[in-house]
C-alpha cells in the first residue's frame, strides 16, 4: 500500500478524531467522547504502521502529533478536591515528617545548636552576638525590642498594618523555606547554610534581647508563631536535605533518578513547610503584636509547641500509609 | 530511532499503548525568549495592581494596601508559572507564545507537584545573581535540554505542535528500483529522508550526498541520486499483502 493509499483510505478517520480531541481540548465534548480511548488506540496502529513502513517524515509527524495529543487527554491527572487537603492536612503530611525522623533530627541539630550557643554566649562574652549583629541589626532590635513592653503593639497601631505585615512575613518567610528546599540541590549545603545562618542570627538576636533590652517584649512577641515558623523552617530544611542526599548517596539508581524519586518523597514536606509558616506569618501577624497578658502569650505559645509536636508524633497514625 | 536520538532534538518516548511517539525538545535560546515575554507580562500585572492598589488605598487604607501589593508580588514570583504549568495548557503565558509546553518526560502531562518542584527549584537555576548560569549549563550538559529542576521534577520542555513541513517538490521518480541488498531499519530509514528532503538542496548538494552512497546505488552524480530516488521509492511504494487482511 502506498502513502497516498494509506492516507485515502483513513483520512475519514483521522477527521473525525481530530474533531474528536478537537472539542474535548476546548472542554466541550460531543456525544461521542466516550470513543476516544478506541479511535486513539487506533491512531497509535496507524503511527505504528506508517512508522514501520517508513511513509516518510511528513506523515509519521502529523500522525506522531496527534497521538500526542490524544494521549494528553487521556492521561491527564485529575485535580484534587478539598477532600485531598484535608487527607494531606491530617495524614499525609504528618506521615511524611515520621518517615524522616533521622532528618527531622538532623535539621532541628542544625538549628537549634547555634542558635543556643550564641543565645548563651551573651551571658558570658557578649561580642560574639555584636559580631553576629553587627550595628545596624543590634540598633533595630533596640528600636523594637528596648523599652517598655508595648512597644510593638505600638509600631502597630496605625490601622492596617497588621495586615501590612502578614504580606511582609509571608513573602518574606515562605521564601526563606523555598530557598532553603532549594538549596538542596547544592548536595544540601545551601540547605545547611540556611538553617545553620538562621540559627545563628536568631540566636543572636535572642541573645541581644536578653542582655541590652527588654526581654518580656521579646519573648511574649515571638512566643506566638515561633513553633510554627521555626518548625516550619525545620521541616523545609527536611525536604532540602532529602534532595541534597540524593545526590550525595543515590543508592542503586543513577543520580538523576534518585534525584526525581526524593522529589516526590519531599514534596509533601516542602508543602506542609510552606503551610506551617503561612499560618506562622498569620499568627505573626495579628496575634502576637496584641497587648494581652504575658502569661496568655506565654500559655498559647507552649501550647503551640505542644500541639504542633503532637501533630507530627501522632496525627495519622491510625490511617495507614498515605498513597 | 536510534540515529534521530544521536542526532536530533527529537525524543523518542514508549507509550502503554505499544506505539512510540516522538517529542520535539526545545532548547534554551526559545525558553529564554519565553521567560523574557513571562517577565514582561509579571512587570505589567504588578505595575497595574500597585496603580489599582494605590487607588483603592483610599479606601482600604494604605498599609493594607500596601500588604495586598507584597503578597501579589510573592505569589508572582513564586507562583505564577507554577499554577500555568499545572493547568490544562501546561504552559506559562509566554511559553504558550512561543509555541512551548511542558510535559513529563513521558510526554504525558505535568501533575500539580511537578509543577511545584520544577518551578521551586527555579531559584537554583536562576543562580547565580539571576543570570540563570546554571540552569543554562544544565540545560547544555544534558540531553533533553533539562535544567536543574526538570531533572529533578522529571519534566521536560518541548514544541506543542510539530512544525509543518512544507510539501516540496522532490525530483519525481522514474521508475521504482528494488534495494540491491538486505538494509538496517536506519539506513532504510535515511534512504527514505534522503529522498524526501531532497527539494530543500540544491542539485550540487543532492549529488554531494548520494555520492555518500555510491556504493549501494553503484553510481555516483545525477546518476547515482536518481538511482537512490528510485529505491527510496520503492521502499515507499512497495505493496504490504498484510494490508489486505487488516479491516478497519
Amino acid at each position: 500500500m502506498s502513502v497516498g493509499d494509506f492516507e485515502h483510505k483513513n483520512q475519514q478517520r483521522w477527521a473525525e478524531y481530530e474533531r474528536l480531541v478537537d472539542g474535548l481540548e476546548k472542554g466541550r465534548p460531543g456525544p461521542e467522547a466516550g470513543q476516544l480511548p478506541r479511535r486513539f488506540r487506533e491512531l497509535c496502529v496507524d503511527l505504528s504502521l506508517a512508522e514501520y513502513r517508513m511513509y516518510g517524515e511528513r506523515l509519521t509527524a502529523q500522525l506522531n502529533a496527534q497521538v500526542i495529543r490524544g494521549y494528553e487527554l487521556i492521561y491527564r491527572n485529575r485535580r484534587g478536591g478539598w477532600e485531598q487537603v484535608a487527607e494531606f492536612v491530617a495524614v499525609g503530611f504528618p506521615q511524611a515528617v515520621r518517615r524522616e525522623w533521622r532528618l527531622f533530627c538532623l535539621c532541628n541539630a542544625v538549628f537549634w545548636l547555634p542558635f543556643l550557643a550564641v543565645m548563651i554566649s551573651a551571658g558570658h562574652d557578649i561580642q560574639w552576638v555584636q559580631a553576629i549583629l553587627g550595628a545596624d541589626g543590634m540598633a533595630s532590635m533596640d528600636q523594637m525590642y528596648g523599652g517598655k513592653e508595648d512597644q510593638i503593639a505600638h509600631l502597630r497601631a496605625e490601622y492596617g498594618s497588621n495586615f501590612m505585615m502578614f504580606g511582609h512575613y509571608i513573602r518574606n518567610n515562605v521564601g526563606i523555606d523555598f530557598r532553603i528546599f532549594a538549596g538542596g540541590m547544592a548536595a544540601g549545603v545551601g540547605t545547611l547554610f540556611f538553617l545553620f545562618f538562621n540559627g545563628l542570627f536568631m540566636g543572636a538576636a535572642a541573645g541581644y534581647v536578653n542582655h541590652a533590652c527588654n526581654p518580656e517584649t521579646f519573648w511574649t512577641f515571638v512566643s506566638g508563631h515561633a513553633a510554627l515558623e521555626l518548625l516550619g523552617m525545620v521541616v523545609a530544611g527536611m525536604a532540602g536535605m532529602r534532595l541534597g542526599l540524593a545526590l550525595l548517596r543515590p543508592g542503586r539508581l543513577p543520580r538523576v533518578r534518585a534525584l526525581s524519586e526524593a522529589a516526590k518523597q519531599a514534596l509533601p514536606l516542602i508543602i506542609g513547610a510552606a503551610l506551617l509558616t503561612t499560618l506562622a506569618a498569620a499568627v505573626e501577624g495579628f496575634w502576637s503584636a496584641q497587648l494581652l497578658p504575658s502569661a496568655l502569650k506565654y500559655g498559647v505559645g507552649f501550647a503551640g509547641w505542644g500541639l504542633l509536636l503532637a501533630y507530627f508524633t501522632l496525627a495519622g497514625r491510625r490511617a495507614g500509609h498515605a498513597p | 530511532m536510534l540515529t534521530a536520538a544521536k542526532l536530533d532534538t527529537l525524543q523518542a518516548v514508549e507509550l502503554a499503548e505499544g506505539v512510540e511517539i516522538r517529542l520535539r525538545v526545545a532548547g534554551p535560546m526559545l525558553r529564554i525568549g519565553a521567560y523574557a515575554i513571562d517577565l514582561a507580562i509579571r512587570g505589567v500585572v504588578m505595575t497595574a495592581a500597585s496603580i489599582g492598589l494605590a487607588w483603592s488605598g483610599m479606601a482600604l487604607g494604605n498599609r493594607v494596601a500596601f500588604g495586598m501589593l507584597t503578597l501579589a508580588g510573592f505569589l508572582m514570583e513564586w507562583f505564577y508559572p507554577m499554577v500555568f504549568e499545572a493547568g490544562r495548557r501546561g504552559a506559562t503565558p509566554g511559553k504558550r507564545i512561543v509555541g512551548l509546553r511542558v510535559v513529563q518526560v513521558t510526554g504525558s502531562p505535568l501533575t500539580l507537584g511537578q509543577s511545584l518542584v520544577r518551578n521551586l527549584l527555579r531559584w537554583v537555576d536562576g543562580m547565580p545573581l539571576f543570570t540563570y548560569g546554571f540552569g543554562m549549563a544544565s540545560c547544555l550538559a544534558t540531553k533533553r535540554f533539562q535544567r536543574l529542576g526538570d531533572l529533578a521534577a522529571g519534566t521536560v520542555v518541548i514544541y506543542e505542535r510539530a512544525p509543518v513541513l512544507p510539501r516540496l517538490a522532490a525530483p519525481p521518480p522514474i521508475a521504482a528500483v528494488p534495494l540491491p541488498v538486505g538494509l538496517t531499519a536506519d539506513e532504510t530509514r535515511a534512504l527514505v529522508l534522503f529522498r524526501e528532503r531532497a527539494g530543500l538542496w540544491s542539485v550540487g548538494r543532492r549529488e554531494e550526498i548520494a555520492n555518500q552512497a555510491s556504493a549501494l546505488s553503484g553510481a555516483s552524480g545525477a546518476a547515482g541520486v536518481s538511482r537512490l530516488m528510485a529505491m527510496a521509492h520503492w521502499v515507499q511504494e512497495k505493496k504490504h499483502p498484510a494490508d489486505h487482511d487488516r479491516k478497519n
